[in-house]
């Protein structure tokens, strides 16, 4: 599923009749859905932090109280710092593994993808409660090193900084290593070879050919992993300490506890604009479009010449490190660094998920590792509430739901940005990947102050509108991707044959684009089957997700269950991705 | 719909909060055709809903054919009860309310009679009934130790925050509502005395021990894990979340001296259809033997007292309204945090930060 990466296709060879501007109807339901239920809540949102809450008339109290202390810009500031780091640290660890992927043939890296993204396809609040075993005072690595004598004083590994940069990193690595592979598979390795040949150090022939031809893929996927992690809000909540304070989570104590909506407009406001400025930052240096793989704009000028000197700086650097450690370790040794490292990583993003498994067998009461005994019982409880059973087959319902909503609005939007030339396709393929730009909690704080006036707080029909917002540049992205490599000349040789457009779309194209349909459906449906930011605000009762129930359980009575729970969605969700690779590979 | 034109904007905002319900519960209707009613009551969820179908949902259909169903409430469903009185779709018709909660509804007349008095039922804590809410059941907010960590073992606010006599690794709730009375009472002001909190003063006791705590928790079902795997020694939080740890075997103790407890009971919004039967189930809920049978489950204390009459001695020692706990604590003032949460909040959020 090479799905983040794509763009409107800039194809030549179009046929006269989808050249013209009017394939762009096909996008007008998406624009008319994502203007409804994206741009309208959100701004509404927006505009709230202007508003008194009193009265609803213009007042700037609400910016004067967040000017007025420095509570608000230290946490922004805090927020800004913590997703840096996490797009840093995603970058450097996942830009090897990633590179080791890309040079791996086709069958076997579709295999090693599928245990990069299990966290990805992980429920985060699996992820942080394995990492609160993992990590903690009496976890699994302080038993592993004070039991072996390595250190008589357990380390501090949770609830600081450092507890919730493995939390994010470990939640962010496959988003990044996802962004920058198609770019770097896309690379022609006879460029390197040529600048070897033509006398460049291997070190020098990577950084200044590779590496800067992956640089599009790196900005993007550092894009990424920034906006998404500005909305954080159960790692930190769960791993960090006194000070890992984020935005996302005052801007829920305000709606859900202060109920100061004004307030959390302000604070959402702030959050947005953030995020805004990033990819303003990214627009003026490399071009929004390559976000989905487009090609980036050659800088210009002094900045090219300084980028070229730092990476041939980088390049000198990294020669002295390969030598001297070719010289520690050998050349064999050497050679073994990438797999070892890879494979490192790839034991990083799996742990934790298999740490849960044996959990959901436990016999104990909690959460303990390693369990004292093994039983069938939170499967029992699981398998006989009512309450868990009926938040799975919701979450399914409304996955589905969402998968082919979303499908059909981001599948059209794709076949008429593909099939349309005029200066609008970058704009609006720019507002369909809006919902992934603007924070989660954001779209989500604003649909919920939208669906409470429509009444559709609570109601399935609410989570399937919110979670399409959501899904709808996966769909967009993931079909675009396909689009580009779809051969337009078999639709003209269909209509020679005098097939209409109907019919055309029907008996050519959708049978032939069904691997990137079905690969659109299920990214749809697993987004929305993970989604809770969405859920907390707007499912609530009895009507309540499977990951909200999770939520509610973590709250309130923490128990096996949760692993047992996570066990079941696991299965479930390995089905689907092995389900979804065949696919991919039939077609 | 709620989408009426006399609705203006200020109206609007305030009902968001709330989840517009119309049309969710159908069920209800149908109920009414029927000789038995069927009632919708929201309870806290989570362990809450086994134990209270046990006590009082599944005796008080036997003993008057009308049937409950038990559904979750959100954690402080004020906006959604307005939101219900406002447009008269009524999603529930007995909700489970804080003491602060009922305090806001009830000052916008939101809120129905529950048709007795503390008269009618003298065995309950004068605190738990008003005219329109009956208290079911009494949270306190506890030190909770680790007896195989502690040496010496603390019995107070005062010794909690004594790190040199009393080492050991400290949690502490990430949130100024108890937190501040702690810090009041370790430094000496009496538990009658407390409200209106010494903020300033607060502060200052804190600052002391800041450096020493090494978690800040945020969720009560964190609190238990917290306690139960060792990652604390010492930690604040609400008694029954402590049991559950003690209940499974964690060698801890919790000291009820200086604790803080507050009420949740049941409120019905105004107006409801089917007040009458859920005034009778409320009523239901007074009684001393019903409440006595959610005590098996949850760690919470009765609010009719007589209800230790029935309960094991054994069981009485870790519920916070035993006559012997009952003593050594005082009630938190929720008054006080409805008019100071937010700025408060504010000021704490920055010292944290600092």
């Amino acid at each position: 599923m090479s799905a983040v990466p794509a763009a409107p296709a800039r194809s030549g060879g179009m046929p006269a009749w989808l050249r013209r501007p009017n394939a762009l109807w096909l996008a007008v339901p998406g624009l008319i859905f994502l203007a409804v239920f994206f741009a309208y809540p959100v701004g509404e949102l927006l505009s709230l932090g202007l508003r008194n809450p009193q009265g609803g008339a213009f007042s700037l109290a609400a910016f004067q109280r967040i000017a007025s202390t420095d509570v608000y810009l230290r946490v922004l500031g805090i927020t800004f710092k913590i997703a840096g780091n996490t797009a840093l640290w995603s970058l450097l660890l996942g830009y090897p593994l990633a590179y080791w992927l890309a040079r791996m043939p086709d069958l076997f890296r579709g295999r090693m993808l599928l245990f990069v993204m299990v966290p990805f396809w992980t429920s985060y609040l699996v992820k942080t409660f394995a990492w609160m075993i993992v990590l903690g005072r009496s976890g699994v690595i302080n038993n592993l090193l004070m039991g072996s004598g390595v250190s008589d004083q357990p380390l501090e590994l949770l609830h600081n900084e450092f507890g919730v940069m493995v939390g994010m990193v470990h939640a962010m690595v496959p988003l990044a290593v996802m962004t920058m592979l198609p770019v770097m598979i896309n690379i022609d390795g006879r460029l390197v070879q040529a600048a070897q040949t033509l006398g460049a150090s291997p070190s020098h022939a990577f950084w200044l050919v590779y590496f800067k031809l992956s640089l599009p893929g790196v900005a993007a996927a550092g894009l990424l992993v920034f906006i998404s992690s500005l909305g954080f809000f159960i790692v930190p909540a769960f791993l960090g300490g006194r000070r890992e304070t984020m935005l996302a989570q005052l801007i829920i104590t305000q709606v859900q506890e202060l109920l100061n909506w004004s307030f959390a407009g302000a604070l959402a406001a702030m959050m947005l604009a953030t995020a805004l400025i990033a990819c303003w930052i990214y627009d003026r240096l490399f071009g929004i479009s390559t976000i989905s793989g487009g090609e980036a704009q050659e800088g210009k000028g002094r900045i090219r010449d300084l980028g070229l000197a730092i990476l041939a700086l980088l390049a000198r650097a990294s020669g002295l490190v390969a030598d001297t450690s070719r010289k520690l370790i050998g050349k064999a040794g050497n050679r073994v660094l990438l797999p070892v490292f890879a494979w490192l990583m790839i034991a990083f993003l799996v742990l934790p998920t298999l740490l849960v498994i044996p959990l959901g067998f436990t016999s104990s009461q909690f959460l303990e590792f390693p369990p004292p005994g093994y039983s069938l019982q939170w499967f029992e409880t699981y398998f006989s509430s009512p309450l868990w059973i009926q938040a799975t087959i919701r979450s399914f319902l409304v996955a589905t739901a969402t998968a082919f909503a979303a499908t059909c609005i981001g599948g059209f939007a794709a076949l008429a940005l593909a099939h349309s030339r005029t200066r609008w396709g970058g704009l609006i393929f720019a507002f369909f990947l809006a919902p992934m730009i603007v924070p989660r909690i954001v779209i989500a704080v604003g649909l919920f102050y939208l669906f409470a006036k429509l009444g559709l707080v609570a109601t399935d029909l609410g989570l399937v509108i919110g979670h399409t917002v959501l899904a709808i540049p996966f769909a967009l992205v993931t079909v675009s991707a396909i689009l580009k490599t779809y051969d337009v000349r078999l639709d003209q040789a269909a209509a020679t044959l005098g097939a209409n457009r109907v019919r055309t779309l029907t008996s050519v194209t959708i049978p032939l684009v069904k691997g990137g349909l079905i690969a659109a459906f299920l990214f749809a449906f697993i987004t929305s089957f993970d989604e809770l930011t969405i859920a907390i605000f707007v499912s609530g009762g009895i009507k309540t997700t499977l990951p909200k129930q999770m939520w509610d359980d973590m709250i309130l009575q923490l128990n096996p269950t949760l692993a047992a729970v996570s066990v079941v969605v696991f299965v479930i969700v390995t089905v689907l991705l092995l389900l979804a690779e065949r696919f991919r590979r039939v077609s | 719909m709620m989408f009426d034109s006399k609705l203006n904007r200020r109206s609007l905002l305030k009902l968001t909060g709330g989840a517009a319900m119309t049309g969710v519960f159908a069920p209800a209707i149908i109920g009414r055709a029927a000789a038995a009613t069927q009632i919708t009551v929201a309870d806290p969820g989570g362990p809450f809903g086994p134990a209270w179908r046990k006590a009082f949902y599944d005796p008080f259909e036997k003993a008057t054919g009308n049937k409950v169903v038990n559904v979750a409430r959100e954690a402080e469903p004020t906006a959604q009860f307005k939101a219900m009185v406002e447009t008269k779709s009524y999603t529930w018709d007995v909700c489970t309310l804080t003491l602060s909660a009922r305090d806001i509804l009830a000052a916008q007349g939101l809120l129905d009679p529950i048709g007795f008095t503390h008269a009618d039922v003298p065995q309950l804590m004068p605190e738990a009934v008003s005219a329109n809410y009956m208290g079911t059941d009494v949270y306190s907010t506890v030190l909770a130790y680790r007896t195989d960590r502690m040496k010496n073992a603390p019995t107070s606010w005062t010794d909690f925050f004594n790190v040199e006599k009393f080492p050991g690794r400290r949690a502490m709730r990430k949130n100024p509502i108890d937190t501040i009375e702690q810090a009041l009472l370790a430094d000496g002001v009496p538990l009658d005395k407390l409200y209106p909190l010494d903020v300033e003063r607060a502060f200052k006791v804190l600052d002391k021990i800041k450096q020493h705590v090494a978690v800040w928790w945020t969720g009560g079902a964190q609190s238990t894990q917290l306690l139960q795997s060792g990652e604390v020694d010492m930690i604040p939080g609400w008694n029954a979340r402590f049991q559950a740890a003690i209940d499974g075997g964690t060698p801890a103790k919790i000291v009820w001296n200086q604790g803080l407890y507050s009420i949740e009971g049941w409120g019905m919004p105004k107006g409801g259809p089917r007040a009458e039967v859920a005034r009778q189930f409320v009523r239901f809920c007074s009684d001393p033997k019903q409440q006595a049978i959610y005590t098996e489950i949850l760690a919470y204390g009765p609010t009719n007292l007589d209800a230790y009459k029935t309960i094991p001695t054994e069981r009485a020692r870790s519920l916070p309204t035993s006559p012997e706990n009952l003593k050594q604590m005082a009630i938190a003032n929720e008054g006080w945090w409805s008019a100071n949460r937010s700025a408060v909040t504010e000021k704490f959020n920055s010292w944290l930060l600092s």
